[in-house]
């Protein structure tokens, strides 16, 4: 899979690479069983930390994400895709909340919300999943 | 495990310029460190003192257990370094360089230098003063490297750097920090030391601001914006310790450090405030908040006479 890591962004990173992987878990990029990159690999694919790395997928596993294939390395565990889809849910419904919290304290007037979700609900149907990314060049991962 | 570098209280005294004041910090094995700071900061004196190639006015430095007052020349055996702007034999080719340096180290320097400028796709036959500074970069690079050192010590390691070889640079840092290595690296490139260090250190004018663990750091200071009433006339106060703050009319910005729930809690009742905001923040803003903080405003001093002269109509 490929990675999208903005260095300037306020999340830190190792918290996008968790997120990346979970989207691509729940979108079927990275499928059950599927062996992930090394530590090392990846460290140096998007040249950060491998501490910061480490980490990343020491929290995947602590959230069933991830599992331990003896010998060989990190997989994406049984059931993995069902959690990240339900998590996937879980993330939009913060955003969403951050949403409201700020329109709240704007003083916007709670009907005219309503009317704004009706109104984007309405709008076309959400578009089928984005195809896969497709050969990009490794540098695009990022020298600023 | 003991600390791969201890500085304890040291100070460094140029003429009546102080280099480095009461600095003080330690480096465990297998993480990189940065020091971040300005150009003159202290950073390249700092340096210059871990592996014995200046002496300190007080205080002590230890590299590998080794005192770096007395046994530079062995810490350097055990160090790979690559300077700011790396001195070499410059009638020398890229492979005569690495036989002569493997000279003073053990039998497997040549080997994994030739393996290492292969990598890096460095001319074998060209001579020194031939190459590009990127070039040249990659071959002070493979010489700090090749005898597989216990620490890898970088001063501002790509600046001036194209993209290209300063993506190789980071590459081999980062796979360095793989295998376990320790790598200092003094870098003023903030978005850099952002995506590969572990600890940060600040230093200004000689003075360190802080030594940290980065995502500590960043998880600790917040910047928060701040819109007061109309009408509300007076500042309120902010809790924890307030690194920077601009104010605009009724809108404020500041970046905090450590300030708790109960203190936002209490910002928030405030009579005066309408509305807070609290942001994560990047290293670039922690930087520039302690730049600004206490004493970088100290003006300059200009001579007198110099100054007069300027002013004259």
């Amino acid at each position: 899979m490929f990675f999208q890591i903005d260095f300037g962004d306020t999340l830190p990173i190792y918290d996008q690479v968790v997120r990346q992987i979970k989207f691509a878990v729940a979108g079927g990029v990275l499928k059950e069983g599927e062996l992930v990159t090394s530590v090392r690999e990846l460290a140096r694919e998007l040249t950060i930390n491998p501490n910061t790395v480490a980490r990343a997928y020491h929290r995947l596993q602590d959230d069933g994400i991830l599992a331990s294939v003896r010998g060989t390395g990190l997989a994406v565990a049984a059931g993995a895709a069902n959690r990240c889809r339900e998590e996937r849910v879980e993330l939009i419904r913060l955003r969403l909340e951050q949403v409201f919290a700020e329109a709240k304290q704007s003083r916007i007037d709670p009907h005219k919300l309503r009317e704004l979700v009706e109104q984007q609900l309405a709008e076309e149907p959400p578009s089928p999943p984005a195809p896969l990314p497709k050969g990009e060049e490794r540098t695009e991962h990022g020298l600023s | 495990m003991p600390p791969v570098i201890r500085i304890q209280r040291l100070s460094k005294r140029f003429g009546a310029e102080l280099a480095l004041n009461e600095v003080s910090f330690e480096v465990p094995p297998g993480v990189v460190f940065a020091l971040l700071g300005e150009n003159g900061a202290g950073k390249t004196t700092a340096i210059r003192i871990m592996l014995g190639l200046a002496q300190p006015n007080s205080g002590k430095a230890e590299v590998l257990g080794l005192d770096s007052a007395k046994q530079g020349l062995q810490i350097r055996q055990r160090v790979g370094y690559v300077a700011e702007r790396p001195t070499l034999y410059e009638w020398m080719s890229v492979e005569e360089i690495g036989w002569f340096t493997a000279g003073f180290y053990g039998p497997g320097f040549l080997p994994e230098y030739v393996k290492l400028a292969t990598q890096f796709g460095l001319p074998p036959k060209k001579k020194l003063k031939t190459l590009s500074k990127g070039t040249r970069a990659k071959v002070a690079l493979s010489l700090a490297l090749a005898h597989q050192p216990d620490l890898l010590v970088l001063d501002e390691p790509t600046s001036g750097l194209d993209a290209m070889v300063r993506r190789e640079f980071l590459e081999s840092m980062v796979d360095r920090a793989s295998q376990g290595q320790t790598v200092f690296l003094s870098s003023h490139q903030i978005i850099e030391v952002e995506r590969v260090a572990d600890i940060v250190a600040i230093l200004r004018k000689g003075k360190l601001l802080l030594v940290e663990p980065l995502d500590e750091l960043k998880a600790a200071v917040k910047r928060l914006i701040i819109t007061l009433k109309d009408g509300a006339t007076t500042m309120p106060a902010l809790g924890g310790h307030v690194l920077s703050q601009q104010w605009q009319q009724r809108q404020g910005q500041a970046i905090v450090r450590g300030m708790t729930d109960g203190q936002l809690a209490m910002l928030r009742a405030n009579d005066g405030v309408a509305a807070v905001e609290v942001h994560p923040t990047s290293l670039e803003d922690i930087f520039i908040a302690y730049m600004q903080g206490n004493g970088a405003a100290s003006s300059p001093q200009w001579s007198r006479n110099i100054l007069q002269e300027a002013l004259q109509p």
